[in-house]
């Protein structure tokens, strides 16, 4: 209880102009702090035992009101995490280059599914100290021997040279030997997915 | 065309096996790694131990000991690169580019004001109040693709960050949060299951205090009038024409701001909040409405 | 023994077509086209390339099986490639996790005696020793035995137990082993009608039904309690290894329906509480 005290005496120095209550979202408040406002009194050491006053009228219960249904229960809702990630709304342009995925990439025999964050699952495995450079296509469906044939294919049309792959059916991945995510993902864009 | 695909393929071949039960299955040939056992003429007689001495014995050198010269690390005096360095404040880095790419994929709403708790909701930040971290750094990268109006709150910025925010129609401000504050903010949800109270915010300490009230970096606490100033020097500076608020449709959200002892938009401190029940407490007691009023 | 046949000319058979239509184990009852009712799901993570599964709601009312209508499943809980790696690891964590091995040695500092050196160190001829009951010593204490009340507690990752829920559904329905019925109301409870229905529906002997509740009505509480091979789980009990033991797995509409809704959650959720990495050390 005292301490609630020593505390309001401590900063009702600070804002010296405010004599309202917090509102919400107050817009642009003037509050300056400069260093005259800053001062320490000395005139009574509330530390000490001697000069420091008697607690009067501890209260056992403060009184509060119980709102139902608040209006700012908006802001309570807007703090809660969410359950699910959101899905992507349509947008005209998205800025930061992230390119949605087309209908018309259903009808294809293969299918490269979105991860929860709707981003393309191709990622760099490094490993030997970055030596070793492997390019996964994962969350593949449909005809796996099929996408595999066609991105060897364009691969080789832009690196002038025949890539290696894995095809792994149960894990439903294919793994390109080399760095070549930002090629897989272009062309990944162009399918649709 | 269905026997080649995945899903298909896999399941017409169970159609005809035998039914998946606890006798038939097993794990993958070569996932589980069995540790080999010391035996035989290379691994076994002393298992690797050597002839004598510690080693043998596993009565180990401690970490570092050279076997009485001067050991390295005790050879070098003590310099105090890092002297005070968990009195320092960290503010991790988060790009225009990452907001960017989080607004377009709805993790962040743009028709309401942004601050910490609304970048950490989107679970792409990794913030740890706990290891001295003290808010959001926003980095220029991505600053010339940056297209959006937002009205954004943050710890730290560059005037080049506030000049590409203002040039899209956008409000930045910084703001101090105390440690306390901040794990309310990190974690809403958890706070208001406690029952506690909202507390009020803190001013920030003595070496902060002039940054957050300079009008050049946007600061909470600075003069309006002075920030309206700096936002023409900056378009002069920089060459754009500086977009007028008032005529905005989203005029109200932008100039939503909130007061120096708010921690969350449109919540007092003070009021308890109830999942649970969806009431909010707000004290009535006269002391205790000047308590959280000051 | 003619169910059996049945049984296992029904697993030979092969269909091909890209879609796996669920056959009706009695083909020969006609459903009447009046009452069936197709449920149309409103998705909220819309199948985006494997077709969704149709399933037909049965009834438990009479023996005789009536389809009541026609059922969506979601591909991605359903239809997923059955990882049997990821079942046989399910299999294991749940075996194991809870296994406390009781098996006790005592070391040479429990072994009763050995506090003194049994014969001087020199001079007699014979090899040194410091107590009887070192590890070398028959009778000694064993170096690196089982120690009383070894926990073999793990947690196996959060992806890869919903997986392994995923990929058994998927498994069952494959099978022709997952009935989706109405609600689990019977006429009697009368162990003898449960046993009926399930030999004329050639349902596997050993039935799991999963309820969307934790109480079951009384006929059906009643029929199975000295049943051992059927038995009644609610949904938030379902795991791998109970779906596995029984040879068939009914669920009410009503299981289906939120069995889906929360795998579907935390296949789409961004990191849970339940999805961090478990610590022993939680609060």
């Amino acid at each position: 209880m005292a301490t609630v005290w020593r505390s309001q005496r401590a900063f009702a120095r600070f804002f010296v102009g405010k004599t309202a209550r917090i509102l919400n979202n107050a817009s642009d408040l003037g509050a300056k702090l400069t260093t005259a406002s800053i001062s320490v009194s000395s005139k009574q050491n509330y530390s000490n035992y001697a000069h420091s006053p008697f607690v009067k009228n501890i209260k056992e219960q403060y009184e509060f009101e119980i709102v139902k249904n608040p209006p700012e229960w908006a802001y309570v809702e807007r703090l809660m995490p969410f359950e699910t990630i959101p899905n992507v709304t349509p947008k005209a342009a998205y800025p930061s280059g992230w390119i949605p995925p087309k209908e018309e990439a259903r009808n294809l025999p293969y299918f490269i599914a979105r991860t929860r964050n709707h981003q393309l699952p191709i990622y760099l495995d490094l490993s030997y100290r970055g030596m070793r450079k492997i390019s996964m296509i994962k969350k593949i469906d449909g005809d796996i021997w099929l996408l595999n044939d066609l991105i060897k294919e364009h691969l080789k049309k832009t690196q002038n040279r025949y890539v290696e792959t894995r095809v792994h059916e149960l894990g439903r991945f294919i793994e390109v030997k080399g760095d070549f995510v930002t090629t897989l993902c272009n062309w990944a864009y162009a399918q649709g997915f | 065309m269905g026997s080649r695909q995945i899903t298909e393929k896999s399941l017409v071949m169970l159609r005809s096996l035998p039914r998946l039960s606890l006798a038939n299955i097993r794990d993958n040939p070569g996932s589980k790694h069995y540790p080999k056992r010391g035996r035989g003429q290379h691994s076994g007689d002393k298992h690797g131990a050597g002839n004598k001495g510690s080693g043998q014995r596993q009565n180990y050198m401690r970490l570092g000991y050279e076997t009485g010269n001067n050991p390295f690390y005790l050879r070098m005096p003590h310099e105090p690169y890092y002297r005070g360095h968990h009195h320092r404040r960290e503010y991790p880095p988060i790009s225009l580019l990452e907001i960017q790419k989080l607004i377009d994929t709805n993790r962040i709403d743009i028709t309401k004001p942004i601050d910490i708790a609304s970048i950490v909701k989107s679970g792409l930040y990794r913030f740890f109040p706990d290891q001295k971290h003290f808010g959001i750094n926003l980095t220029d990268e991505g600053v010339d693709l940056f297209a959006t109006k937002i009205n954004i709150e943050v710890q730290w910025a560059s005037e080049l960050v506030i000049a590409a925010i203002e040039k899209n129609g956008g409000v930045i401000t910084t703001a101090y949060y105390d440690p306390h504050s901040l794990f309310l903010l990190k974690n809403p949800k958890k706070f208001f299951e406690t029952g506690q109270a909202i507390p009020r915010r803190m001013i920030p300490p003595p070496d902060v205090i002039e940054y957050y009230t300079s009008a050049e970096k946007r600061g909470y606490l600075a003069d309006p009038e002075k920030i309206s100033q700096e936002r023409l020097r900056l378009s002069q500076k920089y060459g754009y024409e500086l977009p007028k608020l008032e005529t905005d449709q989203y005029f109200n959200m932008l100039c939503e701001r909130k007061d120096p002892r708010q921690i969350f938009y449109g919540l007092e401190p003070g009021w308890v909040v109830n999942l649970k029940d969806k009431c909010i407490l707000k004290p009535r007691d006269e002391e205790l409405l000047q308590f959280y009023a000051s | 023994m003619s169910s059996n046949l049945l049984n296992v000319f029904k697993r030979l058979n092969i269909t091909a077509a890209t879609q796996i239509r669920l056959c009706s184990s009695v083909s020969n009852v006609v459903p009447d086209n009046r009452e069936i009712s197709v449920t149309k799901k409103e998705w909220k993570f819309p199948p985006q390339y494997t077709k969704p599964r149709e399933v037909w709601i049965e009834n438990l009312d009479t023996i005789e099986e009536k389809k009541l209508g026609l059922f969506e499943l979601h591909p991605l809980v359903y239809a997923t490639v059955p990882r049997i790696d990821l079942i046989h690891r399910n299999v294991e964590w749940q075996k194991k996790y809870r296994w406390v091995s009781w098996a006790h040695t005592k070391t040479r500092a429990e072994v009763r005696g050995g506090g003194r050196k049994p014969w001087p160190q020199k001079g007699l001829g014979r090899a040194r020793h410091g107590s009887i009951r070192s590890p070398l010593w028959r009778g000694g204490g064993i170096v690196h035995g089982p120690r009383s009340g070894k926990t073999h507690f793990f947690m196996l990752p959060f992806d890869m137990r919903i997986h392994g829920l995923t990929s058994t559904l998927s498994a069952k329905f494959a099978q022709d082993d997952l009935h989706v019925v109405k609600d689990l109301e019977l006429p009697t409870e009368e162990p003898a009608y449960i046993i009926d229905l399930i030999e004329s529906r050639n349902w596997g002997p050993s039935v799991l039904l999963v309820d969307d509740t934790d109480y079951a009505p009384r006929n059906i509480t009643v029929a199975t309690d000295n049943l051992p091979h059927v038995n009644i789980m609610p949904v938030y009990g379902l795991n791998v290894y109970s779906m596995l033991k029984h040879d068939t797995l009914i669920l009410t509409h009503s299981a289906a329906q939120k069995i889906e809704e929360r795998l579907l959650i935390h296949l789409h959720s961004s990191i849970t509480e339940q999805q961090m990495k478990f610590k022993l050390s939680q609060v």
